[in-house]
């Protein structure tokens, strides 16, 4: 509780805030001149420090351009040795028009002065960016805190904090939306940075494009030029040497350069499968931040943000159902709010739990589908059939046995996330072509025959219950 | 409207507006350029909302009229036309017909009543200053304004009228330059205004160093009257920083410079400053100067000025691009530079007023 102090009235600094305000002093003072300390420093005061984010006061608001400008680094430093971590530097003066870059303090620019911030400028946009993406629009949560303040930090100063920055979470959890944001930001803020955002199936497409045209020096110019790199979805490098062997030199060119990477996977680094050891430990030698799925209040105040900025109306408990229902994925959540909110406008009837849950369905199945395991499904197969457990790991190739062994395959690629890989391993130790095979089979089945359709349907239905 | 004017002079007054016109519009209207014929002169206007100039050329007017027309294109046009006289015809569905020589182009245009007006001046205070000390003064500050547009209020430079004095200033955070204009002027007509990158730009290409310009200010907007081309622009809204605080105090050392040999020896030895620090250092020992750069790896560059000092042996380090850039606006041939430790920003200064302030960077070990 020391950490936290804020101001008792206005314009002094409590007694905590002073404290604090003197350890950070006496650790910025020997990074920087002791001119330039008595310049910029000696009348700036700490006006709150919060666990994300302190606020210093400042006369006027050169101080604000020129500590951003110059002194960020220094004082980041200071801050980790008086707080333990980084935190957002937020500036408060008697006029801030005009040089406030504090992205959450945009709200207050707004008051302060007609500001032609209300024209907006048609700020052309990095390619492959949805400008919805910025961190404005993402909804900050213990689920997530971290990797938003360590996104927001690489945006603010690149290759300065960490780097590499790696991202990972589940479906719909906010990755590429983060990284995003970070890439709308400095492209903002600089023009001169040169701001590159590419899935990794993406570079890999191209990579063998390039080898297949000769075009290798067009390819590396495109990838070790910008001065931030942004790629989602890495974890699919898993597996394509080559395409690791490009991106591994592509990575060292950009780091030597101290150029900032930030990277997205749907796993932490170590548990990509077939990722080369070298990239991994590349990967971990910065910062890792886990995005998690948000708890209720995050996704209320998700759900409320989404309809604010929308301005859609809806009723507290249709909010509630839907944070309640939709736990996992953040994507979900605002599809369904969508939906329930294009239904009350047009309908204009009322929203009952049974409208909203009927309307929702499907959505709610997908949810359930989180928690089927393979084991599950092999279960519930083996009994449907009346074969054993066992026979659906075992070599046996009857069709009597066969067979529901690869309804069971089909079953677990449309209800789980897991790979083919990972249905072959659970059938003991099959390869994943095996497994499509399976799956492609069933599929056809199931299209000529009427009995399969219904008895796959009954089965997928008594496992979604 | 019909009209017949020289090649030389329409495409000289065309020269002077096209700039303006931005090249991704969203009103077709703002692509084209406003002809206004009347008695002895015709009048071209191009305007993009923000920054908006008016040129004018000699003509022989057979029949008043307006119009507008593709600005690029009768420009490309005008220029290629063979002969030096040019007959333009324009029809009530507002069709020009350019003929000179043998050649003939016909080109549709809108009508003129669509064009936004420029703002009028009523009630505004206006100064006069000579265009050469106002070009000088742009030039010597226009390179440091910050092109970082989260930050819109330092997009432009700031004209700060006060106490018979106009001081220019332009700041990006990093470096700060400032000139100052002696200028007499009523207590009424003090105030600060911005004016933004654009119009700063624009308004260098078409200063000279002969004449006067007529400064008008009014209601967010400001016009400069050079006689024949009137450039009007948007002011940008806002305070800017309070600039003085960042002019250090006493110099510790004083280094006089001459500016073109000191700017050469930057220039050679910037080749070999890397792409990642962008960064050159200057060692001060005994009438000496050495400056260094290099780059991993790569190599190495360095070159010794012989130079009037007496202080202690220090070295400080500076992006070299931001110091060449107010070494190339001066035309002194001396300047100085006064130090106070490698870590406090370096102030450039010449005989009359003027400094540049330029902070410096880290000396990699």
């Amino acid at each position: 509780m020391w950490r936290f102090c804020n101001t008792v009235n206005n314009f002094s600094m409590d007694k905590k805030c002073a404290q604090l305000w003197q350890r950070l002093s006496a650790a910025l003072k020997p990074q920087i001149s002791a001119d330039s300390f008595k310049r910029w420093f000696s009348t700036v005061e700490l006006l709150e420090a919060k666990d994300k984010s302190i606020t210093l006061t400042v006369p006027n608001n050169i101080y604000q351009l020129w500590i951003e400008s110059n002194y960020m680094p220094a004082l980041q430093n200071a801050i980790v040795v008086t707080f333990g971590g980084p935190r957002l530097v937020k500036f408060s003066a008697p006029s801030l028009a005009g040089v406030q870059t504090s992205v959450e303090d945009a709200a207050l620019v707004k008051e302060a002065s007609p500001a032609p911030q209300v024209e907006a400028r048609p700020a052309a946009t990095v390619p492959g960016l949805n400008p919805r993406n910025t961190f404005e629009s993402f909804v900050v949560g213990p689920n997530n805190e971290i990797a938003h303040a360590a996104s927001l930090a690489v945006a603010q100063a690149p290759a300065r904090t960490y780097n590499p920055l790696f991202v990972y979470g589940g479906v719909g959890l906010g990755k590429t939306h983060l990284m995003q944001a970070i890439g709308q930001f400095v492209w903002a803020k600089r023009k001169n940075m040169k701001v590159l955002y590419v899935s990794s199936e993406l570079f890999i497409n191209e990579f063998i494009d390039a080898i297949q045209h000769s075009n290798l020096v067009k390819f590396r110019k495109r990838y070790r030029q910008p001065d931030l790199l942004l790629i989602d979805d890495i974890q699919f490098l898993g597996g394509k040497e080559r395409s690791q062997e490009e991106f591994f030199h592509t990575f060292n060119t950009l780091f030597d350069g101290h150029k900032q990477i930030v990277l997205s996977s749907d796993r932490p680094a170590s548990e990509i499968s077939n990722l080369e050891h070298r990239l991994v430990s590349r990967f971990e030698w910065g910062l890792t931040a886990e995005l998690q799925p948000p708890d209720i209040e995050t996704r209320l105040a998700i759900l409320r943000k989404k309809a604010n900025a929308m301005q859609i109306k809806l009723h507290e408990d249709v909010f509630q159902f839907l944070a309640t229902r939709i736990r996992t994925n953040v994507r979900r959540l605002e599809g369904a709010l969508m939906r329930v909110a294009s239904f009350a406008s047009l309908s204009g009837r009322e929203l009952t739990n049974e409208t909203v849950e009927h309307l929702l369905k499907d959505i709610l199945q997908e949810e359930g589908r989180q928690s089927i395991t393979i084991e599950q499904i092999q279960r519930r197969v083996a009994e449907h059939f009346d074969v054993r457990l066992a026979d659906m790991t075992s070599k046996r190739r009857p069709a009597s046995i066969a067979f529901p062994r690869q309804v069971a395959m089909y079953l677990a690629r449309e209800l789980t996330k897991a790979s083919l890989n990972e249905i072959g391993d659970a059938f003991g130790g099959r390869d994943h072509g095996t497994v499509l095979h399976a799956c492609k089979l069933v599929k056809k089945r199931i299209a000529e025959q009427d009995n399969i359709r219904q008895t796959i349907s009954y089965i997928d239905s008594s496992l979604q219950r | 409207m019909k009209f017949s004017v020289a090649k030389e002079k329409l495409l000289e007054a065309l020269q002077q507006v096209q700039n303006v016109v931005s090249t991704r519009t969203t009103l077709p209207i703002l692509s084209n350029v406003l002809l206004q014929a009347n008695e002895a002169e015709l009048h071209l206007t191009t305007t993009d909302l923000d920054v908006g100039v008016r040129g004018t050329c000699e003509a022989h007017v057979d029949k008043a009229g307006a119009t507008t027309l593709p600005a690029r294109r009768v420009f490309n046009i005008i220029r290629e036309l063979p002969s030096s006289e040019i007959q333009i015809d324009v029809d009530g569905k507002n069709a020009a017909s350019i003929r000179s020589g043998q050649s003939f182009f016909k080109i549709l245009g809108l009508p003129e009543d669509e064009f936004p007006p420029l703002p009028k001046f009523e009630d505004a205070k206006v100064v006069t200053m000579r265009q050469k000390e106002l070009r000088d003064g742009l030039r010597k500050t226009s390179y440091a304004i910050s092109t970082d547009e989260t930050r819109y209020v330092l997009n432009g430079v700031l004209f700060s009228f006060k106490e018979n004095k106009v001081t220019l200033v332009a700041t990006d955070g990093r470096r700060l330059a400032m000139a100052e204009i002696e200028l007499e002027f009523p207590r009424s007509h003090e105030s600060d205004l911005i004016i933004p990158t654009k119009a700063v730009t624009e308004l260098q290409r078409l200063l000279t160093d002969d004449g006067d310009v007529k400064v008008s200010m009014s209601n967010g907007q400001i016009a400069f009257d050079l006689n024949k081309t009137l450039l009007v622009s948007k002011l940008i809204e806002g305070n800017y920083p309070n600039y003085r605080q960042v002019i250090p105090g006493e110099a510790k050392e004083r280094v006089k410079l001459e500016r073109e040999m000191f700017l050469n020896s930057l220039r050679r030895v910037s080749l070999l400053a890397s792409d990642k620090s962008h960064s050159v250092k200057l060692n001060f020992s005994k009438n000496n100067l050495d400056i260094t750069a290099n780059t991993p790896e790569v190599g190495e560059a360095k070159e010794s000025l012989a130079v009037p000092y007496k202080g202690r042996e220090f070295s400080i380090a500076f992006n070299p691009e931001f110091l060449m850039a107010p070494l190339r606006a001066l035309t002194e041939d001396e300047v100085f530079l006064d130090l106070i430790d490698e870590m406090s920003p370096g102030v450039l200064k010449i005989q009359t007023p003027f400094l540049y302030v330029l902070m410096p960077m880290r000396i990699s070990s």
